[in-house]
């Protein structure tokens, strides 16, 4: 027993510090890049970009379920775009609402028979339709079958070589196609997809469908969600894409070269996390052909969406997340420690596994384990204090520096007063919403479990729900 | 044991402290030197303009000269023509030029880059012989930001560099590309003799280019480039011929439909509807209805741009889902 | 400035191409209305019927090919002549210019001496 307990105490220290020292070598190498990447904006040439034939055209692919409200104001954003030359494939995934007709009003859609590639299976295409006014915006009415099968039907009819899979309540600005296409224009041959920054709208003031105005939310729940965003995305991410093995690329927007996903089978239909899933998959594709290529992050400020300000839509966000997650490690556990696959085998990869799936179990339990540990004696009072003390101000530190690097750079929240707002959830967000995170991320497990007794049972989910 | 922990909690206390102490210095002292710099620089608009316009002004004093110089060099990214010759020189006379040349030795890439590309924008052909220098520096980024101000300068002597940096992928491909664009007829020769070069990168490249730049005079040499030996040239001849809407080359295209790669049958079938002419309908049609995707696309979308007629006539015949798709959208647009 | 030229309305997001405009305008004797995005300049093109209109493509709520359209469906504003201003000028946007009923095209980066050249033979052929 007293062996047992050593030991998860044991490991539950080094846990915690081989995780902090990571997040504190990726805040360097975050850093680091985006500063890098700030500079080489200056000179990156978008503007002649925009104006140049040699941009590549790309078709944008928005699945749609039951989103009759925010439809039209989402596609006019898309229309007003930024870029030279898109094509619009909304995929009304069997909405139950008025979504189709509130799109066929609303851009005078006439009906018209579309060719479809036969690439990637799908449900059946019910009906397709074209806009008269805008000749760029292409319909497609479908049976419901999710939102990886919405976007594969959208591969299906896209046209142009790239691909950008959006979902429906994404607000982009303005530049956003042309910032995520800059790595692609720039190396055209070597870069296959990638990602930007999905930052959070609720306080922002949002007119036809952009960001106009940034503000912090009134709710402390979505406050704590743009803190971690920025230790999320703006580190961690930016730190695996320099470590070239950015294994996440958010399904709120996503840039793809199309031949490549058509070559890999399009997205997963049986999995939660489609989006995670079809990156890992494109690595290794890309890493079993010996191919030269990068999955790129892009820091700057892309697309905004609306965050849960409810613990319960929270928390099921939270568990889809970590059981796509794990659906996909465990599908792709061949990736695992194989120096075949680089970094991304023998360091991204491990990494998840250990930090992110079984990391919550051991922060959940070595808490406990450890009062008990000091409550028998084993552990003096010094130690324990000391011990969440620095653990405490190594996640306000490494929030903090998050922030920092937002600030340094981006800048988008213009006034002190947020700032400062920003920097006390920054602490708060060590007490209690980690480790409520990691309770939801533990109750995934206990989802999974219960979705393999209940196999063969359908599993409708609405598009509308993710976010 | 617990004095390492003591120690610890010390430090990344004091380190987050200090971060804090940091962001908010940093927010206050930028936030100054912003609104000193807005205010400066309405202040100076009016002067700002008038020198765009090629006017005389006074000398303005050094406080305010950096501000200015920003300030103009905004400006001159938006303009041509007079303004910007004005422009480059009060650059050159105010030593700006030569302080951003100078520049171009910094031991941070970073800030050679910035300078590379100032100068660019300040549009003074003395920097052109250091910009090409600079297309061989150590760091990407660099060699980017002088490739762009050398199109931007249309520095006609950078065209070899500017050809070879965009075919070994030196410099970011799209800048490149851009910055040969922007060269225009200068660039032609040199990329006429590269459409005979050995690798089929290079002569891919050389191709798409012609077709971007080039005259109807370029239309043989292109229609040779149909029967090369690498598909992507080939694909490339035809997508430039369509650009350059050459009717003399119109039969040699239609020869194009029958590659046995079918990304060049695509591109043949686009160009033919770029090209126009009544001729090539019955071969796009019998296209149209192949079973490969995208050039069966590109064959029905061509056909309605080239005998609408027989597009409608054989969509109300089942002549496949791509005919159909063609005449549908022809139906709205009409 | 002048208060008897004729009234031009600019309309572009951009600050400082507003401003080049504006000057270049203004010194030659015209007067400007300004907009910065696509609803004002449709606005203030109705309210003050300008005798011309240099319009950026690429502007926020409203693009210039826009504007130009509903401009010429009403009947204050059908035979107002508009220039466009874009960075893009590839067959197919010029095209789409014309189509939605402008009379000139100028490419970004432009030139503000060539821009009133060819305001002043729009204007002077009226």
């Amino acid at each position: 027993m007293t062996l047992a307990l050593q030991a998860t105490a044991v490991v539950a220290l080094l846990y915690f510090a081989a995780l902090n020292a990571i997040y504190l070598v990726f805040t360097g190498i975050a850093w680091r890049g985006v500063t890098h990447h700030l500079r080489a904006r200056a000179y990156s040439g978008e503007d002649e970009a925009f104006a140049s034939p040699l941009t590549p055209p790309i078709s944008i692919l928005l699945p749609a379920y039951n989103e009759a409200t925010g439809i039209v104001e989402s596609i006019r954003s898309l229309l007003t775009l930024r870029y030279p030359e898109i094509e619009i494939v909304v995929v009304n995934d069997g909405s139950t609402d008025e979504t189709m007709r509130t799109l066929v009003e609303a851009f005078d859609l006439v009906r018209i028979r579309k060719a479809l590639r036969d690439a990637v299976p799908t449900k059946p295409l019910r009906s397709a339709y074209v806009s008269r006014r805008h000749p760029e915006l292409l319909v497609l009415d479908k049976e419901n079958g999710g939102k990886a099968d919405a976007l594969n039907m959208g591969l299906s009819a896209a046209q142009y070589p790239y691909v950008c899979a959006i979902d429906a309540d994404t607000m982009l600005e303005e530049d956003a196609l042309m910032r995520v296409a800059k790595p692609i224009l720039d190396d055209p041959s070597v870069v296959a997809a990638a990602g930007g920054i999905v930052r959070i709208a609720n306080g922002c003031r949002v007119d036809h469908g952009r960001v106009v105005e940034v503000g912090l939310p009134r709710s402390p729940l979505a406050t704590l969600q743009v803190v971690e965003y920025f230790r999320a995305f703006l580190v961690g991410r930016m730190g695996w894409s320099r470590l070239r093995s950015l294994l996440i690329i958010s399904g709120a927007f996503g840039l793809f070269r199309r031949s490549l996903v058509e070559a890999v089978g399009g997205w997963r239909t049986d999995t939660v996390g489609e989006d995670v899933e079809l990156v890992v998959r494109l690595h290794r594709y890309l890493r079993d052909r010996g191919e030269e290529y990068r999955i790129e992050f892009v820091p700057d400020p892309v697309c905004w969406t609306e965050a849960p300000e409810d613990l319960r839509t929270l928390g099921g966000q939270r568990r889809r997340w970590q059981r796509g997650l794990a659906e996909t490690l465990w599908r792709h556990r061949g990736l695992f420690m194989r120096p075949r696959y680089g970094v991304l085998g023998c360091f991204g990869f491990p990494y998840f596994v250990i930090f992110e799936l079984c990391g919550p179990l051991i922060e959940l339990v070595g808490f406990p384990v450890t009062i008990y540990a000091y409550a028998t004696g084993r552990l003096s009072l010094p130690f324990l204090i000391g011990f969440f003390v620095v653990s405490l101000l190594l996640g306000v530190l490494l929030s903090v520096a998050a922030l920092a690097l937002e600030e340094f750079s981006f800048r988008r929240h213009s006034s002190t007063r947020d700032v400062v707002r920003l920097l006390v959830f920054s602490v708060a967000e060590n007490v209690g919403y980690r480790q409520l995170n990691d309770v939801w991320r533990l109750l995934a497990f206990v989802d999974l479990a219960r979705r393999r007794r209940t196999w063969g049972a359908q599993q409708r989910r609405g598009i509308g729900v993710r976010s | 044991m617990q004095a390492l922990f003591a120690w610890s909690s010390v430090a990344l206390g004091g380190g987050s402290v200090m971060f804090v102490s940091l962001l908010l210095f940093r927010r206050i002292r930028l936030y100054r030197i912003e609104v000193e710099r807005d205010q400066a620089e309405e202040r100076l608009e009016p002067l700002a303009l008038a020198l765009v316009s090629g006017e005389e002004t006074e000398a303005v004093d050094t406080r305010d000269a950096g501000v200015l110089a920003g300030l103009l060099s905004r400006y001159a990214r938006q303009v041509t023509g007079d303004s910007r010759s004005a422009l480059a020189d009060y650059f050159e006379a105010s030593g700006s030029v030569d302080r951003a040349m100078a520049a171009l030795g910094d031991r941070h890439a970073w800030r050679r880059a910035a300078a590379a590309d100032l100068l660019g924008a300040m549009g003074s052909e003395q920097a052109i012989g250091a910009l090409r220098d600079a297309l061989g520096d150590g760091s990407r980024d660099v060699r980017t930001a002088a490739a762009r101000s050398l199109g931007r300068l249309r520095a006609s002597a950078a065209v070899e560099d500017l050809v070879r940096v965009f075919v070994t992928a030196d410099v970011a491909h799209g800048v490149a590309g851009e910055a040969l664009l922007g060269l225009g007829s200068a660039a032609l020769p040199a990329l006429r003799a590269l459409t005979h070069h050995g690798d089929p990168g290079l002569r891919e490249a050389a191709v798409e280019l012609l077709g971007l730049l080039g005259e109807p005079a370029d239309s043989p040499l292109l229609v040779a480039r149909l029967r090369d030996s690498a598909a992507e040239v080939r694909a490339s001849a035809a997508r430039a011929l369509g650009r350059l809407a050459a009717e003399d080359a119109a039969a040699a295209v239609r020869g194009a439909l029958d590659d046995r790669i079918p990304f060049v049958r695509a591109a043949a079938a686009r160009a033919l509807g770029e090209i126009g002419g009544r001729d090539a309908a019955p071969a796009l049609l019998a296209l149209a209805r192949s079973d490969h995707y995208d050039a069966a696309q590109s064959a029905a979308r061509a056909l309605a741009r080239v005998d609408p007629e027989l597009l409608a006539a054989a969509g109300r015949e089942e002549f496949g889902q791509h005919v159909l798709e063609a005449a549908d959208r022809a139906a709205i647009r009409s | 400035m002048t208060e008897h030229g004729p009234l031009v309305l600019v309309a572009d997001d951009d600050d400082d191409i507003r401003s080049l405009v504006i000057f270049r305008l203004e010194r030659s004797g015209y007067r400007t209305v300004v907009a910065r995005d696509g609803e004002e300049a449709l606005a203030l093109a109705l309210e003050r019927v300008p005798a011309l209109a240099v319009l950026d493509v690429m502007m926020p709520k409203l693009d210039g090919y826009e504007v130009t359209r509903r401009l010429r469906s009403e009947d204050a504003t059908r035979g107002m002549p508009v220039i466009l201003l874009t960075a893009r000028a590839q067959d197919a946007d010029v095209a789409r210019g014309f189509e939605s009923g402008a009379d000139d095209y100028i490419r970004k980066p432009f030139s503000p001496q060539e821009l009133l050249a060819r305001v002043q033979a729009i204007l002077g052929r009226r």
